[in-house]
């Protein structure tokens, strides 16, 4: 008899365990997702709503070309920058601060996955993530334009992770 | 606690057990019915032509293929047809001419008797005329034959701008950006269309004039702006931009510029405007609760409406757009693929149009209510099709080299 209830007990243990999961899973993940469908349940580090975005009526200028920045990789369905990606934001606040001239735009891009318009939002989420965060460390938000190219410009065409997670960033474009 | 009531509850437990597990299945399955092949009753109609006899039979050809098109009519002997079409056609000059009767067989009078006219050699613009003209008359409902539709195409790795009739004959490039456009849009006449392009180094929205090829940038604000829909009275423009922070979405009156902001979704991206018939609201995609979902928000702003959720109608819902006759349709995302779904504003009727192995995205609704285009991913190859709601089996729109994807379908001739 009580080798039942145990077996009971468990059981509804195993039931509240998937319940408690299945919830979370939905929470999380927002179900099956996309590249295209992004996590809202958890906060930005960097809020961009506090950057508005600066005028751009102005001449970028010419791109700078003489150095190169390592792009800035997203998980999928995120527009948070994961811990291990600020070095490379860090490294262009650097350059920027050592040359006062340059302004910056962040390029943002999303996998094939998903609905297209949605990634263009998606991509531009991301480029307002990377300009927020630099305005927090200390960057003029005037000199920092963002622009989403969506799904539109891969770095590689294929069809697997490997593709879509070189695809899934935010490129820097420098110009003085 | 006898073995029985011990068996009983355990068979309990696995059944919640197993109804947990399979929740998703069970809460999408609900609600939704798919239409079968052949669901609609055809009216038989037969056409005769007379004339000039090379184009009286061209016309009469084409004419033949929109009525099947329109999903209304199916050609019969003129024996036993219910409607009777006479065609005479004529060339004169530079113009092409068909006098057209239609008749109830054997009943007394015409319903129709109008002379149609065309530029010489474009017998096909003659018959699509005259098609919408005959749906109209016998079903009062508008046709499809003269509409056309916008898409963006990719060929040689450039994504620019297209125009085709509804039958995928005619088909037109409208930009050489060397950029990828993106949502394409039809403005409030024939020969108004919108869309986005980073074609001056950002993502704007313009206007190009289809008849004086002129090119207008309507919104140029910092960050992003896209999705350009025209309302139904042609005054305001919705959009989404991102000049404030991120993605929201935005009404502005285009003779006054007034911008009014529709979202403040912190943290949350909004995509996809599309009006209502009658102008008061929009249906948006919004991710604010997670993976994006449709909303509806008033055309005078206030608290949005949330239509679609995971547990009753896929986990994503994106792509919406609100038919002439108040239905909406988008891509819900079931089992990781993308089908196509009609809800009505209200939550109610949502009936999945499409199953299957492919990808169906963006729809747009014809201005018939009946008729929607749509992307079909097979293999990443993306094209259109037309898919009959009332069951008419599919149509392969862009029977052409390249890939095709976000069509708008035109609710003008």
């Amino acid at each position: 008899m009580s080798r039942y209830r145990w077996l009971v007990l468990g059981l509804c243990l195993v039931v509240c365990v998937s319940l408690g999961s299945g919830c979370r899973k939905n929470k999380v993940n927002g179900g099956a997702g996309s590249d295209g469908s992004m996590n809202g349940d958890t906060l930005a580090d960097f809020d961009s709503l506090d950057n508005p975005m600066g005028p751009r009526d102005f001449d970028l200028g010419e791109l700078v070309s003489d150095v190169s920045f390592q792009p800035v990789s997203f998980a999928y369905d995120s527009y948070q920058i994961a811990p291990n990606e600020y070095g490379n934001i860090d490294v262009v606040a650097q350059y920027m601060r050592e040359n006062g001239d340059t302004r910056l735009v962040t390029e943002g891009h999303a996998d094939e996955r998903g609905s297209r318009e949605y990634n263009l939002a998606l991509g531009e989420n991301r480029s307002q993530s990377v300009r927020a965060y630099l305005i927090n460390i200390g960057i003029e938000s005037d000199r920092i334009q963002t622009r989403s190219h969506g799904e539109e410009m891969p770095i590689d065409y294929g069809h697997t992770e490997s593709a879509w997670s070189q695809n899934r960033r935010v490129d820097f474009s420098l110009f003085r | 606690m006898s073995f029985l009531n011990v068996s009983r509850m355990m068979c309990w437990l696995v059944a919640s057990v197993c109804i947990c597990l399979s929740h998703d299945a069970f809460a999408q399955g609900a609600d939704i019915r798919i239409l079968k092949d052949g669901a609609n009753k055809k009216i038989t109609i037969d056409v005769s032509a007379s004339g000039s006899s090379s184009k009286a039979a061209a016309v009469r050809a084409v004419l033949f293929e929109d009525l099947k098109r329109s999903g209304w009519f199916v050609p019969a002997p003129s024996a036993s047809a219910s409607f009777l079409v006479s065609l005479n056609v004529a060339g004169a000059g530079d113009q092409l001419t068909a006098h057209v009767q239609v008749a109830r067989n054997g009943g007394a009078g015409t319903l129709l008797s109008k002379t149609f006219t065309a530029s010489k050699g474009d017998e096909r613009w003659l018959a699509h005329q005259i098609a919408d003209a005959i749906v109209w008359k016998i079903k009062k409902r508008p046709g499809i034959a003269a509409t056309r539709i916008l898409m963006v195409g990719q060929r040689s790795n450039r994504k620019d701008l297209y125009l085709c009739d509804y039958d995928g004959h005619g088909l037109r490039q409208i930009t050489r950006d060397g950029v990828p456009c993106h949502s394409p849009s039809w403005g409030a006449t024939a020969f108004e269309v919108y869309y986005t392009s980073p074609y001056a180094g950002f993502p704007d929205i313009y206007r190009i004039d289809l008849k004086t090829r002129n090119r207008a940038r309507v919104a140029k604000y910092p960050g992003l702006n896209a999705g350009a829909a025209i309302s139904p009275d042609g005054r305001s423009i919705a959009m989404i931009l991102s000049k404030d922070g991120n993605p929201e979405l935005y009404v502005q009156d285009i003779r006054s510029q007034r911008l009014q902001r529709m979202t403040t979704t912190r943290h949350a991206a909004e995509a996809s405007p599309s009006w209502s018939p009658d102008g008061g609201a929009i249906v948006y995609v919004s991710d604010t609760t997670g993976a994006p979902q449709l909303y509806i928000v008033s055309r005078n702003g206030g608290r949005a409406r949330r239509l679609t959720t995971p547990a009753r109608h896929g986990s994503e819902n994106v792509s919406p757009d609100w038919g002439p006759d108040g239905t909406i349709v988008c891509a819900s995302r079931r089992n990781r693929r993308y089908q196509l779904m009609q809800i009505d504003p209200d939550g109610g009727n949502n009936t999945l149009l499409t199953t299957g192995h492919a990808d169906h995205e963006e729809p747009s609704w014809a201005r018939d209510g009946r008729h929607i285009v749509y992307v079909k991913t097979v293999g990443y190859k993306e094209s259109l099709y037309i898919l009959d709601t009332m069951g008419d089996p599919e149509i392969a729109l862009t029977r052409f080299p390249g890939e095709w994807y976000s069509p708008a379908w035109s609710r003008f001739e």
